[in-house]
């Protein structure tokens, strides 16, 4: 899995690494306005979201699908000057910057901050009305990637990206692939207020904190196996799952939020929302969570029952889940909801194994 | 003393309109490494050649009658090499560059033959040749020393020099740099946007958003319509580089 960044500085750093960043923080110390400038990638915790997720496309999608690539170029072209509305990700960012400002209060000189960084497949020439819309809300975007139809996996390694959030969801599981957490986004069907002044994240646990190990137990052997395993192993922690790293990443920023006393008002909280139960299976997850040494602030074991009702109450600026079935659920009740495509739960709806079509040569 | 040869094997191309391309032969061949049979190995340039011969054919399959098409001019100083001439032609026609002429010149004229063969760009991985031929008003860029695809020429804007303000009057060189842009512009719009043999590139590696969205402006203004736009605002730019793999960098300062 992607390796947290936020140690220490590697030995050795190019010469003309520096030069370039030296250039950089003096562009940006020398302009007139009070923009923030981006942070050093190396200690940055950087997320990386597509065009799709940061804004809503969804009309200008439907001209590519029905009219071809040329037309949908000319639109957006045409339209440049339209700054787009906002899309899923959209309050996930602007609680990041929330979160970023704090940090600068506290810590002006630290360069561990979000670095927030704009990933699309899109023609440059798209790209005019993409700045033109992140300049209309403001947002701290000051590096993208416009790759013209390449895949971006590679750039996502260049920015040493922490979390990757796209529509699309190959992309998606390609990135998993190369070890670097990511998922894809849905928007909800209504929209719940949400907190302006502190960043909410909420996790499932198995397939996507943890490894899907469990999962495959469950969905292989049933519950009562599974409670039995999970009693006879309570000791021995689970295995990482794709987004560990990231909270381990949310961990670190906290941590600096806490040195300086701040915990009560820290402007991040993070929580687990699992469907194990807190009287069986449980107390493993909690176990594997401090043999790692990370914490979470709030875990939630509901034994079962549907997360959307808990998550309308919690509000977070995103939730992870492994499976569609609970993404739909969140959806329904107003929880913007990113889904890790990893694991065993992948290959089941609703408990039912998906009849895989046959493999295109 | 500089000597032209036209290569007999080409269809010379029309002197007004073809956007002419010099490179030294020394990047061309690896004189160094021939077997037996006096063929000498690829250099660096080679899929640089195999690229714009793509471009080339793809222009004459859009319009057989295309004009706006690229030159290729091989620039021969090496004395070592001038006395095998013959060998360079011969090593052309075997790998079926299509090179219009064959300059032979002394390292002191080589820039007179740039001169005379109305070059619009001058490629070199000699730094010091760049800079040098750039200083008498060729625009000058340096090879790109990693391997390069031969299927597409991509082709590298570096954003920052894009913008930057024009404190005095424009140099001889800076009209050169804007006549070749507004040429590659123009052969570029003789593909759609999917699978054309040229891609151009804009990468601003200093300034932020801001920076990236004026030089896209600029360039689009100036007949060049950016494929990829990258904006690294600080960040580290060789692995980026190492990814877009593109033939020559524009723009560039020369330093790095």
């Amino acid at each position: 899995m992607s390796e947290i960044k936020l140690t220490k500085s590697a030995p050795t750093e190019d010469n003309g690494e520096e030069k370039d960043w030296a250039a950089a923080k003096a562009f940006f110390d020398n302009l007139k306005t009070n923009k923030p400038r981006p942070p050093k990638p190396r200690y940055a915790v950087t997320i990386a979201v597509s065009s799709r997720t940061l804004f809503n496309m969804v009309k200008e999608r439907k001209i590519y699908q029905d009219e071809g690539l040329e037309k949908y170029v000319a639109y957006q072209m045409e339209h440049e000057n339209e700054p787009l509305m906002p899309g899923a990700a959209f309050p996930f960012v602007q609680a990041l910057m929330n979160v970023n400002s704090r940090l600068r209060e506290l810590y002006p000189d630290s360069e561990e901050l979000f670095d927030i960084v704009l990933m699309t497949n899109n023609h440059a020439q798209v790209g005019v009305r993409l700045i033109n819309s992140i300049n209309h809300y403001d947002l701290s975007i000051e590096r993208f990637c416009m790759t013209g139809g390449e895949s971006p996996i590679g750039y996502l390694k260049a920015y040493m990206t922490n979390l990757y959030l796209s529509k699309d969801s190959d992309k998606v599981t390609e990135a998993i692939a190369e070890g670097i957490a990511a998922a894809t986004m849905f928007t909800a069907d209504t929209e719940n207020e949400l907190s302006k002044t502190q960043l909410r994240v909420a996790f499932d646990g198995d397939a996507v904190l943890f490894s899907d190990e469990s999962e495959i137990i469950v969905k292989q052997h049933g519950l009562d196996t599974f409670f039995e395993h999970e009693k006879e192993f309570e000791n021995k922690p689970l295995a990482q799952g794709p987004l560990k790293c990231f909270l381990e990443a949310l961990g670190k920023l906290q941590r600096k939020f806490i040195a300086k006393n701040e915990r009560l008002n820290c402007p991040i909280r993070t929580f687990l929302v699992t469907a194990r139960s807190a009287a069986s299976s449980g107390a493993r997850v909690l176990k594997t969570l401090r043999s790692w040494g990370l914490e979470i602030d709030e875990a939630l074991f509901l034994a079962g029952a549907p997360k959307g009702p808990l998550l309308e109450k919690i509000k977070p600026h995103i939730f992870f889940d492994d499976q569609m079935f609970h993404i739909e659920g969140a959806q329904e009740l107003g929880t913007i909801s990113a889904h890790v495509p990893y694991g065993i739960g992948q290959k089941y709806h609703k408990g039912k194994l998906i009849e895989q079509p046959p493999k295109k040569e | 003393m500089v000597s032209t040869i036209q290569n007999t094997d080409v269809k010379q191309k029309d002197a007004d309109r073809a956007v002419v391309v010099a490179v030294t032969s020394r990047a061309v061949f690896d004189c160094g490494a021939e077997d037996g049979d006096d063929v000498y190995g690829v250099g660096v340039a080679f899929p640089l050649l195999q690229a714009l011969q793509r471009v080339n054919e793809r222009l004459l399959e859009e319009n057989p009658a295309e004009s706006l098409l690229f030159d290729v001019v091989l620039i021969t100083t090496d004395s070592q090499q001038q006395q095998q001439s013959s060998r360079i032609i011969s090593n052309t026609r075997h790998y079926g560059l299509e090179i219009s002429r064959f300059c032979f010149s002394s390292e002191e004229d080589f820039i007179e033959s740039l001169l005379t063969n109305h070059v619009d760009l001058f490629l070199s991985t000699d730094r010091s040749e760049a800079a040098q031929a750039s200083h008498k008003g060729v625009f000058s860029a340096l090879l790109n020393r990693k391997v390069a695809s031969s299927e597409q020429l991509r082709v590298l804007f570096c954003g920052d020099a894009v913008i930057r303000p024009d404190t005095d009057s424009p140099s001889a060189s800076q009209d050169a740099a804007q006549s070749f842009s507004a040429q590659l512009g123009e052969m570029r719009q003789r593909f759609g946007l999917l699978h054309s043999p040229l891609s151009i590139v804009l990468v601003t590696s200093r300034g932020g958003r801001e920076s990236c969205g004026t030089a896209l402006r600029t360039l689009r203004s100036r007949g060049v319509s950016v494929d990829e736009a990258y904006c690294l605002a600080g960040a580290p730019r060789s692995p980026f580089l190492s990814l877009l793999r593109p033939h020559f960098l524009l723009n560039n300062d020369l330093e790095d």
